[in-house]
């Protein structure tokens, strides 16, 4: 660090005394100490959940469904894909069609309504948006536990993100694009979905893959929608409860079990990594199609 | 009867080529603010006039007059006759996608799309005209060869136009707008955004484009207005000071203002 320093002070010109030294190290031992108060816990539970997850990790957690306490993973997997998969085919057309209205037609009075309603939305705990699924889908509606319920629920909770990343990214593509396109005698759908929307690609994209990551991280909105089951999914939308990964996580941790802790580490793990991937996945989509 | 007929054919024959635009009497106002002051103009087919003033004098707001671009933005109104081809093309009820496959326009900073060399050009000519494959082809070869970026592109006309380099970008952009066939093409400081050598391609370009097109520009570079414009029109504050022959208007101009302005003593 003092190297680096010195370094900087020959750059910046003659060094200006032991006052400026003084405050320079101050301001290093600060940034360091939030950096590690932010870090430390980070580092911590990451490394907890690879050291627990890789101990607990076996091809089997892909093969074998749960079997009470123990045994595999294959239908929380196989459950937060459908999860997370179905919420996205419900989510994406609302959230980015309320992204395109917000961005192209959006300045006026409804358009506010409908960003300070998505704002509340983003705000709501989603224990409480899993609680009215649970009255309207699983009660009032007889679905009882089901993937249907569930992915409704997850939808209502990323469809604010999917709007307001969307609406972010179409309004970064420049208005000159959507002039020059008028001039060439466009229609208001030509330029929105050939034009205005492909520029703003990367951006949406990365707005559907950080939906897709909070989705597969979430467990309130499921406890009370989607239930568990040990068994694989069997093709019902309704009247049958499925598993997901973040259940294991949640409920098998609080088992006086050996076998139900490595299987929550297990899926702690797996829910990580696929945050992860999703996350650098995000990157490369910016990097390779940024707008020129 | 035959030879009123051909008289007339004849009159109206010449009055639309000389005479391709004629505005008269045009407010503007963008809100409360009056842009253009009963401006009175004749664009004459097959010619280039430059559009010159200081910044916010409205040559702008004229020219986003031409091709209605002003209807994308609430509280933006036109007053008057503007007459293409002696249809108002202010009315209410025109056909705006019409108006614009007759009256194309070039922006300042060029504006390619996020599609490929040759998807960009035919963007255009695809909204208005089903073309066989054959014949999409020989429209965009001929657009870019009217814009002199053929040679440049031919080899690589599936790959991004992204790629391009900004004085490519603004051919391809008068590739696309051309390639829809337009009578009227409007350039909105066409090369404020290039390079010397690319500005010069694009003033060749334009000088090449009034055989067939009624050219309309806007510039800020004198030079440029002497260079490729046969008339220039001078606006001052929304008002048109004067407009004429470019030789006139650069040697011998009728007016104080114009005199002051192209001696560079304002503006």
């Amino acid at each position: 660090m003092s190297a680096a320093l010195d370094m900087h002070s020959s750059l910046a010109g003659p060094d200006l005394g032991p006052r400026r030294r003084l405050y320079s190290a101050i301001g290093w031992g600060l940034c360091s100490f939030a950096f590690l108060l932010i870090a430390a816990p980070l580092i911590d539970i990451v490394w907890v959940v690879v050291s627990k997850g890789l101990s607990a990790f076996s091809w089997t957690l892909f093969t074998t469904v749960t079997n009470g306490t123990s045994g595999g993973l294959l239908n929380a997997i196989t459950g937060t894909i459908l999860l997370s998969g179905g919420a996205l085919i419900i989510a994406v057309p609302i959230g980015v069609g309320a992204g395109i209205y917000l961005s192209e037609y959006g300045n006026n009075n409804l358009g506010a309504v409908i960003r300070f309603l998505s704002d509340v939305l983003t705000g709501t705990p989603s224990i409480v948006l899993g609680y009215f699924s649970y009255i309207t889908f699983v009660i009032t509606l007889g679905w009882q536990f089901s993937a249907l319920a569930g992915m409704i629920t997850l939808a209502i909770m990323i469809v604010p993100y999917l709007a307001r990343i969307s609406e972010l990214a179409l309004r970064g593509v420049p208005n000159t694009v959507r002039e020059a396109t008028f001039a060439l005698g466009a229609k208001d759908p030509t330029v929105v979905f050939k034009i205005v929307l492909p520029s703003a690609f990367p951006g949406v994209l990365t707005g559907i893959l950080l939906a897709l990551a909070i989705s597969v991280g979430e467990t309130a909105p499921l406890i009370y929608t989607a239930g568990w089951s040990n068994f694989l999914w069997n093709g019902k939308f309704t009247h049958e409860p499925v598993g997901y990964l973040t259940f294991v996580i949640w409920n098998f941790i609080n088992q006086p079990f050996e076998s139900a802790h490595a299987l929550a580490f297990a899926a702690a793990f797996l829910v990580m990594l696929v945050v992860l991937i999703i996350n650098v996945g995000v990157r490369v989509a910016i990097r390779k199609r940024s707008f020129a | 009867m035959p030879d009123a007929t051909t008289r007339m054919v004849l009159e109206t024959g010449t009055v639309s080529s000389d005479t391709r635009i004629s505005i008269k009497n045009l407010d503007f106002y963008y809100g409360a603010t009056h842009a253009l002051k009963s401006v009175s103009i004749d664009f004459p087919d097959r010619r280039a006039t430059a559009m010159i003033g200081p910044s916010g004098c409205g040559k702008s707001t004229l020219l986003r007059v031409l091709n209605r671009m002003y209807d994308l933005y609430p509280g933006q109104r036109a007053e008057g006759e503007v007459l293409l081809d002696g249809e108002n093309i202010i009315a209410a009820n025109l056909d705006l996608n019409k108006l614009r496959r007759r009256v194309g326009m070039v922006f300042q900073k060029p504006t390619p799309f996020p599609k490929s060399i040759y998807d960009n050009v035919a963007f255009g000519f695809r909204l208005h005209e089903k073309l066989s494959r054959a014949e999409s082809d020989e429209r965009v070869e001929w657009s870019l060869t009217r814009a002199a970026l053929w040679d440049e592109v031919k080899d690589r006309l599936s790959s991004s136009a992204l790629g391009l380099s900004g004085g490519q970008q603004q051919r391809l952009c008068i590739a696309r707008t051309i390639a829809v066939r337009p009578q009227v093409i409007l350039l909105d400081e066409p090369t404020s955004a290039l390079d010397p050598i690319s500005t010069l391609k694009v003033e060749e370009l334009i000088d090449e484009l009034k055989r067939d097109f009624t050219i309309i520009i806007v510039t800020h570079n004198m030079q440029q207005a002497a260079r490729c414009a046969d008339r220039v029109a001078f606006f001052y504050l929304g008002e048109l000071v004067e407009v004429g022959e470019s030789t006139q208007i650069f040697t011998a101009p009728h007016e104080k203002r114009t005199q002051e302005y192209i001696t560079g003593r304002f503006g």
